[in-house]
C-alpha cells in the first residue's frame, strides 16, 4: 500500500525523520524498543481514523475500533509476516476490528439526531456547511450497505486505495473487491443522486460514461 | 437489449469495473450507445465514485490520538518483563508535540544488527531475541563531586521547570549538541552506577535511596554521557547534580536528577535511554 492518493499532512511533517521504515520500526517494537511502536502509530494514525470513520460512519465506534486494533497490533506484531507492507497489515487490522463491530451490532437503526450529531463531532469547522452535509449524507447513505462492500468503497473510492492494495488488506481476490464496488455504487445512485447536481460532477461523469460507452 | 428494457445499475457497474464476460460488455455497450437513461445510469454510478472520493475525511481529534496512547501505555505495562514493550509509552510527547518550546525529538537509535533484534523462524515468523546489554565497561567509573557543583545547581532554586525550559530551547531545528553550550568544565555531576531497575514508584520517592550519598572514586566519563547531560542541561535549564546509570522498567537508562527546589528537597528526575532518548516524562522526586 505505498500509493494513497494523498499522503496524510503528518506524513510531510515526519519526513524528515521518516528514514526509518515502517518495517524497521517493528523489528525495533518486537525487540523491545519503547518508542517504535508510538512512531508508528504516529505516522498512520489519521489513515486508520479515515478508515474506521467511514467504515463505522460513527465517531465513538470508530475510536473504539482504531484503539483495539492499534493494540491487538501491538500485542501481535511478532506474527507480522514481511511479505505485506506494515501499513497494509494495520489497515487489515483496522478493517476487521470495524467488522467485528459491525457484526456484533448488526442493522442497529440509525437515529437522525444521533447522525447529526456524529456528523457535527466529525467536522467542526464551522464554515464547511455544505461539505459537512455532503459528508453526514456519505455516512448515512453507506450504512445501509452491507458490510463488506462498505468495507471495499471506503478502501477504494474514499481512501482511493487500488484495487489490489484494497484486495490485500481485505484478503480476497481483486474481482470480489471490483464486484463488492460494483454492487454498493449500484446501490448507492439512488440515495446520492441528489448530491451530484450540487457539484460540477455531472460533466466529469458524463465523458467518463461517454468514454466506458465507447469501449 | 434496446427498445424499452434497460439494464439494472449492477450491470452497469459490473461494466464499469471490467467485471463483465467479452461478449456481454459489448451487447451493453451497443446499448449505451442508443439508451439515453442507461448512459445517465452509467454517469450516476461515476458520480457516486466522485462524490465518495470529494468526501473529505477528517484528522484524528487529539482526544481519540491520546485515548490510544494511554491504551498502549496500559498494554506495554502488563507485558512488563515479557518480550515486548517494557517500557511506558509516552503520552507526554502527543501531548506536548504542538507546544512551542517543543525541541525536536531525539533522533531514533541507529539500526542494529539483525541478530541482536530477532531470528526468522522456519514459517517465516521474527523471533524476538532478548536485548543484548550494551553498554562498555570502560565508562563505568565513579566521579567524586566538587563542592563547587551543588553551589552552581543551588543557584537556579525556584525557577519553575517550563520557564527555564522556553527560554533555554532554542526552538525545533536546533542541533543540540553543535548550537547548546556545553557544560561548563567546572560544573560535575556526580555519577552512580546503581544497575538499580528503577520503577515508575521509585521515581517518586527519595532519590538518595537508590543514588546513595557522593562517594569518592572519580575518573573520566564516557563523552556520550556528557554529550547527553549537556543536551539536559539546557532542556531543563541548569544542569543534573547527580546521574545513575540503571535500568528503567528493565531497560538500561540514565537517571538524571536536577534540583528543583533544594530547599525543600524537590528534584527533577529525567530518564533517557543509551541514545539520550527520553525514556519517562520527567517528574518530580525527593533527594532525600
Amino acid at each position: 500500500m505505498n500509493s494513497p492518493p494523498e499522503p496524510p499532512p503528518a506524513a510531510e511533517q515526519q519526513a524528515a525523520r521518516a528514514v526509518v521504515s515502517d518495517a524497521d520500526l517493528l523489528t525495533r517494537h518486537i525487540a523491545g524498543d519503547p518508542h517504535a511502536f508510538s512512531e508508528i502509530v504516529k505516522r498512520h494514525r489519521d489513515r486508520m481514523w479515515a478508515v474506521a470513520l467511514r467504515t463505522l460512519g460513527d465517531p465513538d465506534e470508530a475510536a473504539d475500533a482504531v484503539q483495539d486494533a492499534f493494540v491487538s497490533a501491538y500485542r501481535k506484531a511478532e506474527s507480522f509476516r514481511g511479505e505485506a507492507a506494515v501499513t497494509t497489515w494495520l489497515h487489515r487490522i483496522v478493517v476487521n476490528a470495524c467488522l467485528d463491530r459491525m457484526r456484533r451490532k448488526s442493522v442497529r437503526p440509525v437515529a437522525d439526531d444521533e447522525l447529526i450529531e456524529a456528523a457535527e463531532r466529525e467536522t467542526p469547522v464551522p464554515d464547511q456547511t455544505a461539505e459537512r452535509e455532503v459528508s453526514m449524507e456519505v455516512s448515512s447513505a453507506l450504512r445501509l450497505l452491507p458490510a463488506d462492500q462498505r468495507a471495499a468503497l471506503v478502501l477504494v473510492d474514499m481512501m482511493g486505495y487500488s484495487v489490489e492494495d484494497a484486495a490485500h488488506v481485505l484478503q480476497v481476490p481483486s474481482g470480489t473487491v471490483k464486484s463488492r464496488c460494483a454492487r454498493g455504487r449500484a446501490k448507492l445512485v439512488p440515495i446520492l443522486s441528489h448530491l451530484r447536481n450540487r457539484s460540477d460532477l455531472s460533466r466529469v461523469s458524463s465523458a467518463k460514461g461517454a468514454e466506458l460507452r465507447d469501449g | 437489449m434496446t427498445g424499452d428494457t434497460h439494464y439494472d445499475l449492477e450491470i452497469l457497474a459490473e461494466l464499469a469495473e471490467g467485471l463483465l464476460d467479452a461478449a456481454t460488455a459489448l451487447q451493453v455497450r451497443e446499448h449505451l450507445a442508443i439508451c439515453d437513461p442507461c448512459g445517465e445510469s452509467l454517469a450516476d454510478l461515476a458520480a457516486v465514485r466522485e462524490v465518495l472520493s470529494a468526501t473529505p475525511t477528517p484528522a484524528m481529534p487529539m482526544g481519540v490520538a491520546l485515548r490510544i496512547d494511554r491504551a498502549l501505555a496500559a498494554e506495554a505495562e502488563s507485558f512488563r518483563g515479557g518480550g515486548v514493550g517494557l517500557v511506558e509509552a509516552p503520552a507526554w510527547d502527543d501531548i506536548m508535540r504542538d507546544a512551542p518550546w517543543e525541541t525536536e525529538p531525539a533522533p531514533l537509535p541507529e539500526p542494529e544488527p539483525v541478530t541482536r533484534l530477532g531470528v526468522v523462524g522456519d514459517d517465516g515468523t521474527v523471533v524476538p531475541v532478548t536485548p543484548v546489554r550494551r553498554r562498555r565497561t570502560g565508562a563505568r567509573r565513579r566521579w567524586a563531586l566538587p563542592a563547587a557543583a551543588a553551589g552552581v545547581a543551588a543557584a537556579v532554586i525556584g525557577a519553575t521547570v517550563v520557564t527555564t525550559s522556553m527560554l533555554s530551547a532554542s526552538g525545533p531545528g536546533a542541533d543540540p549538541p553543535m548550537t547548546l553550550p556545553l557544560l561548563a568544565e567546572g560544573s560535575k555531576y556526580q555519577l552512580t552506577e546503581s544497575n538499580w531497575n528503577y520503577t515508575d514508584q521509585a521515581l517518586r520517592g527519595s532519590m538518595l535511596d537508590y543514588i546513595g550519598p557522593m562517594d569518592a572514586t572519580g575518573t573520566v566519563r564516557s563523552s556520550k554521557l556528557d554529550q547527553c547531560v549537556n543536551r539536559l542541561t539546557a532542556e531543563v535549564g541548569t544542569a543534573p547534580f547527580a546521574v545513575d546509570q540503571g535500568f528503567y522498567n528493565g531497560q538500561e537508562a540514565n537517571i538524571m536528577v536536577f534540583w528543583h527546589n533544594q530547599p525543600k528537597n524537590q528534584v527533577l528526575v529525567h530518564v533517557v535511554g543509551p541514545e539520550c532518548d527520553e525514556v519517562r516524562k520527567p517528574g518530580f522526586a525527593r533527594w532525600k
